[in-house]
């Protein structure tokens, strides 16, 4: 397995920051314990990120592809920055975009198989560089499952390389947000913004049954929130 | 008043690999000590204390030049897009000082105001100061006190850094952005010998910067 390059690795010690020190919408006063990333590092972060991706995926045109739902948000910053590279450089890469989300077949098992629902053909990617970009690779992200999907998407994203391998792309490169220490398969995207504890976080992409998406930075949830908006 | 967001001795900073930055200071620079990022959601905060303090008053920044104008710009963005939220037209007016207190990286005792020394345009004011950093606080305790002799209404003080020394600095700043330990940082229009002002994130200079700038 490849090493990937460098990030910021979150120790399990670090607490975040009082949610007093920074600008949070009101009505989430009592469902946040404490700020852990701020909204400004990750968008640091993730420039620097396109930068190393860049770098890497140079040649050939690259398809971006976002797996709905977590990753909307990191994959309209990190592209905006590739743009804002290309734009600026004697060397500029076209690029594609699409979205697909991945479904696994509800049999109330993990077997492993996947369902990718949306995006265009696979057979798009053949020669071309090919950028999988989502939020989170982890196994488990809440312990009681609130949707299906999320939980199965980390399991999820190994199998789906296996189907993108089938068309022949030039390479095939996958770019997470976060990913969490606690992942135990051995799996490691190519391309990380930040390593974190197993934490129970919200905010900038990541929602809890559709709330807190307009919290830009990541945060810590509070036990009073999870109970109030569960599902 | 608000200590600001506490950063402890033993922060080592951020690798230089994890973020972006100018090719140029590649060698010059130790650590990304407080990404660009973090800096612009704390000032964004700032700006709201701000805003309730002064409630219905114009607000005329005295912006501490060099050093002040990244965090007085930004600064003075976020004031006034909070203005834009609210029913009545409250002006912000920004008024330059040039201030120099630095040799290398040692603060100088005195006050050298560079240009014009005429602040009459504070009388009767509600000032704000917007330093970008209070070390020693010697130059901001003269600063305030030549303020003084125009008689403005209130005056305040912004600090975006403040260095955590046994004395009187902390006193000063009535809103801190960063409470820092004793290190010498660039970046965020903070200089070393003018070199590092087009430096986005704050950082600590290495070694060999402080010898290759040096005066």
């Amino acid at each position: 397995m490849e090493t990937s390059s460098p990030c910021i690795v979150i120790s399990d010690e670090e607490q975040g920051y009082d949610l007093d020190l920074f600008c949070i919408p009101k009505h989430y006063a009592d469902d946040l314990e404490r700020v852990y990333i701020p909204h400004g590092l990750i968008l640091d972060r993730t420039e620097r990120l396109a930068r190393e991706i860049v770098k890497e995926m140079v040649g050939q045109q690259i398809v971006a592809v976002c797996v709905l739902k977590g990753g909307f948000k990191f994959f309209a910053d990190l592209l905006d920055y590739i743009k804002v590279l290309n734009r600026n450089s004697d060397q500029s890469i076209p690029m594609t975009v699409d979205f697909i989300r991945i479904k696994s077949y509800s049999n109330g098992q993990s077997t492993g198989e996947i369902k990718v629902i949306g995006g265009d053909d696979f057979s798009t990617l053949t020669n071309k560089n090919v950028l999988v970009v989502e939020v989170t690779s982890l196994k488990c992200f809440f312990s009681y499952a609130v949707l299906k999907d999320i939980i199965e998407t980390g399991r999820s994203i190994k199998t789906l390389l296996q189907l993108v391998k089938q068309c022949n792309p030039n390479m095939i490169k996958v770019a997470s947000l976060l990913v969490k220490r606690t992942r135990s398969d051995g799996y490691r995207p190519d391309f990380i913004g930040f390593e974190i504890p197993d934490k129970y976080v919200v905010g900038y992409a990541l929602d809890y049954n559709e709330y807190f998406r307009d919290l830009n930075h990541i945060c810590i949830i509070s036990e009073t929130a999870k109970e109030k908006y569960k599902a | 008043m608000e200590k600001g967001i506490v950063i402890k001795d033993d922060w080592p900073g951020y690798s230089l690999d994890l973020f972006t930055y100018p090719e140029h200071y590649h060698d010059d620079i130790e650590c990304v000590y407080i990404p660009h990022g973090v800096v612009m959601n704390r000032v964004e905060r700032m700006a709201t204390y701000i805003k309730d303090d002064f409630g219905d008053n114009n607000i005329m920044v005295l912006c501490v030049l060099k050093g002040g104008y990244k965090f007085c710009s930004d600064l003075v963005e976020f004031i006034k897009i909070l203005g834009r939220n609210s029913d009545k037209y409250l002006e912000t007016r920004v008024e330059f000082i040039r201030l120099k207190s630095y040799m290398n990286d040692q603060s100088t005792e005195d006050l050298h105001i560079i240009g014009s020394r005429d602040l009459s345009f504070l009388r009767g004011k509600c000032v704000l100061i917007v330093e970008a950093i209070v070390d020693t606080g010697k130059t901001m305790k003269a600063l305030l006190k030549h303020v003084e002799t125009y008689e403005p209404k209130m005056v305040k003080v912004a600090g975006l850094l403040v260095k955590r020394l046994p004395n009187m600095a902390e006193q000063l700043t009535d809103y801190v952005g960063f409470e820092i330990p004793n290190r010498f940082v660039v970046g965020y229009a903070l200089d070393y010998n003018e070199y590092f002002r087009d430096l986005n994130h704050i950082c600590v200079i290495s070694k060999t910067g402080k010898m290759k700038y040096k005066v």
